[in-house]
């Protein structure tokens, strides 16, 4: 109401007049949006937050790659001919394992395949020496014994390692196998089928565009960061206005600039802060990923993440002005968890609904179109695969639409609210123009 | 530097009337004293001026033309209710006021400065408002409205809170301001400093302008219409005594007489004959004492108010 029409009948806000002082619609929404990005960085609050985050992505890329990585180094002793060549074989097969295992899936961890990775170090010992004291002394992980492979025993203190365990089965397995195939007068190819057969190829006919992340996890990951930065920021913005409106600054503001371009800073501010945040926080990720070698996840990333960000920058903008407006209906910042229950409603909801949406199916779809999950739920279905590639455009444009809608509705609750100092406001009060 | 004017400014708030065909001119290089009682509508009128809010009917004009938001943008404002950001540091606000009100960074910044070495608060530009006493965040404020060197001031209770010294400070200020061609409004309980320091007024009453012009003008207006007397009558003992009312109640264009101690003040109708007093006076016994009366502004606010 502060520049209706009756007192400026001569002069638009962008009418050329306002150039005469060098201040124009951009450069007011820039010196404001400057202020809420430069409160922000200071803000603890975010800082801690954005740490959090970062620390969260770090632990989520690099920790399965260093689990999977580590190669017990294991000293055994050997005494007897025999056991010197299984331990010896053994070892080829932990070397052999490491070459192979280029950084399993994250589930591998738990059920592994194949023969593990270790680095084995042959002791070889005297026959005089006292193997049990040696594994009692703990000078080797394990001592293996014997002089023929049918008489073999495997000494351990507590427990003889599970590499080492494993390792020498196998390798004793895969000499005797030779042994008697040799004894049999099969030829060495023979005998290297009959020792290493070779496995049936898998073909996938219907693969899904998956890397190794699961693509259920890379929807939840998005849709948690996309349901923490809205209702952060959400809050924040709403926060920044009635600290305006509580420490009477805002009538000093108003004074100098349209309603609007103040609204338009604080909306552009914080939105170029929730972005960044959410850039910094996937790039972090995908440089993670990258580093730790994992390429095929970074191209998955890379491609879902484009959608991604352009979806929450729309369903971000949608809300912003309700959050501004929302924080204009409080007089005091007290009054903030009443005004806002609305929007956090609009935006846990939504989060709980994507969630239970997940699995592919007609409820998603149809929720991948609503404006309020299809931030959440249209990148997911990218993500999944299961969008034609005209449906994200759809969706952004209903997004776009809805979020045309409520900056109308935000702009005039915003601009009615925020001279009304003196008590809280009802949304339908502020509609009808905040009088005092 | 233009003259701002209102002219027939009215506005309602729900079924209050809060201003009525408000008009009155501040005037450039003039420091202009707007009095009222509390709600009488001193705050929406300068509301209205520095474009918070709207009139409903009337406008605002800056010289010769309806002011525009550029305009506005240009004047220094101190709201009622004072506020600035309380976690913000001293300095980093005045350059950011600077910049709403269309300053360039770095002139913003270098006003800035100068106004926190003016008021002694440059040691505390990096601190947080919040920290610094009540009398030094009144003078961040009024750095507030001076630090994009403004075209016309419009302060709403600029002397409200301050100690004896900060008021004559803040006067000088304004004096200043107003040397330099600037056109100064405020507003203002204490009328005695109003006297002081006004060269024009503006009184307000329950939203309408009961009295505006120089101070000097508004006295006379309210001058010539009151008589002050001291007439002796012989007394019961022969001593002479205070003449009671009664003799004047019947001159015509006398509309009042009361006693004020020993003395009578006579009130008239703009068209009364004062010698015709005069001589109903010097009939009744001796006149001691016959003057018009100089009402201060005081006098004057409580006599159109009441």
């Amino acid at each position: 109401m502060s520049d209706a029409a009756p007192v400026v009948p001569v002069a638009a806000p962008d009418a050329p007049a306002d150039r005469e002082d060098g201040l124009t619609a951009l450069g007011a929404v820039r010196v404001v949006a400057g202020r809420e990005i430069r409160v922000k960085l200071r803000d603890k609050a975010f800082l801690a937050t954005t740490a959090f985050l970062l620390l969260l992505v770090a632990v989520a890329t690099v920790v399965p790659v260093l689990l999977s990585q580590q190669v017990p180094d294991l000293r055994v002793a050997v005494q007897g001919a025999a056991a010197e060549q299984v331990v010896g074989l053994a070892a080829d097969l932990g070397r052999q394992a490491q070459e192979d295992d280029d950084v399993p899936p994250v589930t591998a961890l738990l059920e592994p395949a194949g023969l593990p990775a270790a680095d084995i170090e042959l002791v070889v010992l005297e026959p005089e020496a006292d193997v049990e004291r040696l594994v009692r002394d703990e000078d080797v992980a394990a001592a293996v014994v014997g002089e023929s492979l049918d008489d073999l025993r495997v000494l351990g203190r507590e427990a003889v390692p599970a590499e080492v365990d494993v390792l020498v089965v196998a390798a004793s397995g895969q000499l005797q196998v030779a042994a008697a195939a040799e004894a049999a007068g099969l030829s060495r190819e023979d005998v290297a089928a009959l020792i290493a057969p070779t496995a049936p190829q898998t073909v996938v006919l219907d693969a899904r565009p998956t890397g190794s992340v699961p693509p259920e996890l890379l929807v939840l990951l998005f849709a948690f960061l996309f349901y923490l930065s809205v209702l952060t920021f959400g809050m924040s913005i709403a926060q920044s206005v009635v600290e305006e409106k509580q420490s009477r600054v805002v009538e000093l503001l108003v004074a100098a600039l349209p309603v609007r371009w103040l609204l338009a800073g604080k909306v552009v501010g914080n939105t170029v802060m929730a972005v960044g945040q959410i850039v910094v926080i996937v790039s972090a990720g995908l440089l993670g990923a990258w580093l730790m070698g994992r390429g095929e996840v970074v191209g998955q990333l890379l491609a879902a993440s484009g959608w991604f960000v352009l979806f929450f920058l729309l369903g971000f903008v949608m809300l912003a002005c309700l959050w501004a407006a929302a924080g204009a209906l409080a007089s005091r910042v007290e009054d903030l968890n009443a005004t806002t229950v609305v929007m956090q409603v609009l935006v846990v909801v939504p989060f709980f609904a994507a969630i239970f949406a997940i699995e592919p199916g007609p409820v998603q779809r149809i929720l991948s179109y609503v404006p309020f999950t299809a931030p959440l739920l249209m990148p997911a279905r990218i993500v999944l695969g299961n969008a034609e590639p005209w449906e994200p455009v759809v969706a952004a444009l209903v997004v776009l639409g809805t979020g045309i809608a409520f900056i109308a509705l935000g702009v005039r609750l915003y601009r009615n609210a925020v001279l009304h100092t003196a008590s809280r406001l009802h949304a339908r009060q502020a509609w009808r123009g905040g009088e005092r | 530097m233009h003259e701002l004017r209102l002219s027939g400014v009215t506005r309602t708030f729900g079924d209050r009337r809060a201003l009525e065909d408000v008009t009155f001119t501040v005037r450039p290089g003039r420091v202009t004293g707007f009095i009222g009682a509390n709600g009488a509508g001193k705050t929406t009128a300068m509301r209205i001026v520095v474009g918070v809010l709207a009139p409903d009917a009337g406008t605002v004009t800056w010289g010769d033309r309806p002011v525009t938001r550029a305009d506005r943008r240009r004047f220094g404002y101190m709201p009622e209710e004072r506020g600035l950001y309380p976690k913000m540091p001293v300095l980093e606000q005045l350059v950011y006021l600077g910049r709403v009100h269309g300053l360039r960074t770095g002139l913003a910044r270098e006003r800035a400065e100068a106004l926190l070495e003016r008021l002694a608060l440059a040691e505390r530009a990096g601190d947080l408002l919040q920290s610094l006493s009540l009398g030094n965040q009144q003078r961040v404020q009024v750095a507030a409205a001076l630090v994009h060197d403004p075209t016309a001031l419009v302060l709403d209770e600029p002397f409200s809170g301050l100690d004896p010294l900060a008021v004559d400070a803040m006067a000088e200020l304004l004096q200043e301001h107003a040397a330099g061609g600037v056109p100064v409004l405020f507003s203002s309980h204490q009328l005695e400093l109003v006297e002081r320091i006004c060269d024009d007024v503006v009184i307000i009453d329950h939203g309408r302008v009961v009295a505006a012009g120089s101070a000097q003008e508004v006295r006379a207006a309210h001058t010539g219409r009151r008589l002050r007397l001291r007439v002796e009558v012989p007394g019961g003992s022969g001593t002479p005594v205070a003449m009671g009312p009664e003799p004047l109640t019947g001159v015509p264009g006398v509309v009042g007489v009361r006693a004020d101690g020993e003395r009578l003040l006579v009130d008239l109708t703009d068209d009364a004959d004062d010698q015709a007093v005069l001589t109903a006076a010097q009939r009744a016994g001796t006149v001691r004492e016959f003057a018009p009366v100089v009402p201060t502004l005081a006098q004057i606010f409580r006599e159109v108010v009441r």
